[in-house]
């Protein structure tokens, strides 16, 4: 199980909800940070993903190691949080 | 395979691939009517009717409702009379007479009945730059990606009904939109007259019979568009851009299946919406001949489950499980 989950969501964005729904299932909490609420926010996911776009989903180990997760791929969430 | 491994293999009443509009209303209907139904999506629940921002012609609504809302609505329908969503992907059907063998990432599996309902992907347009800046300036989906555009500039190609919509949606992040249209707007006259008042308000400037060439990037970043307008080279420097340009159909992994498709990829079926396989429905966007609504989805999926049904009572009994 990995130590800390953080996603990076806005209100509208149906893919964010996919994976919060698959966190939820797996009985995983997450930190959500909605960049509409924290707009100032916005660089830091950019950052950390590279991309534009949400939802960024940022996996911390229990060895410290990130794995940063761009969009809804189930293919790398899945093990990310296995 | 012999007999023992063929017992081991998964088997369900329908199996239904996808869970967009058109899957969940089916979903509704069967599991109703105590027919076992598992979905695969590999996407959104929802399908394309969650990544859109508003609704505004499913009927019921006299104020529209938000894309997510209503997929989310419609999930909680169909689980609540008993569908199971399985989140993962099918990538084959074969037709081993009563039973249809899928294979999916969760394995292998069998159904006695199968419902087609993946709808379609958005198009590229493939000029050079819409690739390599892919998720860093260039997009596809207004409500996921359109909040890194506060305050900033943007171009949409398209000008269908996606193309306009979003393009609306787009301003309430944008200070500017150019919205590109190769040839002329054919979105619905209501959303063209809505269009005109953001025009009137300067928020988007319309460019028709404007052919998009490239999408040019500066490190890494959206730079300008490039486009020819009556034989002239044009440009608008933007921060983004948006690309509506139509919709590709889901139906890559029925290409080696006996299924038979039209010359554009969509499923064809008779007035049953049974396709060439006995046994395999179809419903929604994927269908040769749908409306691609979301009220024409839903009314097909219904139809689909009951003709289902009809299927599954005229051969042996449903699996119990
Ligand atoms: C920008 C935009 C705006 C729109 N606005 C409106 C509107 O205002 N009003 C309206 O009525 N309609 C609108 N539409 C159209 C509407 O969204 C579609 O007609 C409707 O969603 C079709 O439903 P469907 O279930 O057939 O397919 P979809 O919604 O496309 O759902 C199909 C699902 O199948 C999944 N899938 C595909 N292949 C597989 C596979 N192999 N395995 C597992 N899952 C798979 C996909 O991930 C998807 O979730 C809009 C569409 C767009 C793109």
């Amino acid at each position: 199980m990995p130590k800390n989950i953080t996603i990076f969501t806005t209100n509208t964005c149906g893919y964010c909800v996919m994976v919060k729904k698959y966190l939820t299932a797996k009985g995983l909490g997450y930190e959500e940070v909605n960049l509409d609420q924290s707009p100032h926010r916005q660089a830091e996911a950019l950052s950390l993903s590279g991309a534009m776009t949400v939802p960024v989903t940022v996996v911390t180990k229990n060895d410290d190691t990130r794995e940063v997760i761009v969009g809804y791929n189930l293919a790398r969430l899945a093990p990310a949080v296995a | 395979m012999d007999e023992a491994a063929v017992q081991d293999i998964p088997t369900h009443d329908v199996i239904m691939i996808g869970a967009g509009p058109a899957a969940l209303s089916a979903a509704i209907y069967t599991t109703r009517e105590d027919i076992e139904t598992l979905l695969f999506e590999r996407g959104v629940i929802g399908g394309l009717a969650a990544v859109t921002d508003k609704i505004d012609n499913y009927p019921g609504f006299p104020d529209g409702v938000e894309g997510l809302n209503l997929a989310q609505d419609l999930q909680k329908q169909a689980e609540r009379f008993g569908a199971v969503i399985e989140l993962g992907e099918v990538t084959a059907i074969e037709d081993e007479g009563e039973f249809k063998r899928l294979e999916t990432t969760s394995g292998t599996m069998r159904a006695r009945a199968v419902l087609i309902a993946t709808g379609s992907d958005y198009k590229k347009i493939g000029v050079p730059g819409e690739l390599e800046l892919y998720g860093r300036g260039v997009h596809y989906c207004a409500t996921c990606d359109g909040a890194f555009y506060r305050g900033k500039t943007l171009a949409v190609i398209g000008g269908g009904n996606s193309a306009v919509q979003e393009a609306m949606f787009l301003t309430r992040f944008t200070t500017h939109i150019d919205l590109v249209v190769r040839s002329t707007i054919k979105a619905s006259d209501v959303l063209q007259q809505d269009l005109q008042k953001f025009v009137d308000d300067g928020k988007i400037t319309i460019h028709l019979g404007t052919i998009t060439d490239e999408i040019v990037g500066v490190d890494n970043a959206v730079d300008k568009v490039m486009a020819t307008k009556d034989g002239q080279k044009v440009e608008f420097k933007v921060d983004g851009v948006f690309v509506f340009v139509g919709l590709s159909p889901n139906s890559q992994f029925l290409k080696d299946t006996p299924v038979e498709l039209d010359e554009v990829g969509l499923v064809l079926s008779n007035e049953d919406l049974q396709t060439n396989l006995p046994g395999v429905f179809v419903a929604g966007d994927i269908r040769s001949g749908a409306t691609m609504q979301v009220a024409s989805a839903v009314g097909e999926g219904a139809t689909a489950a009951l003709k289902i049904r009809e299927y599954l009572e005229g051969r042996a009994h449903p699996v119990q499980n």
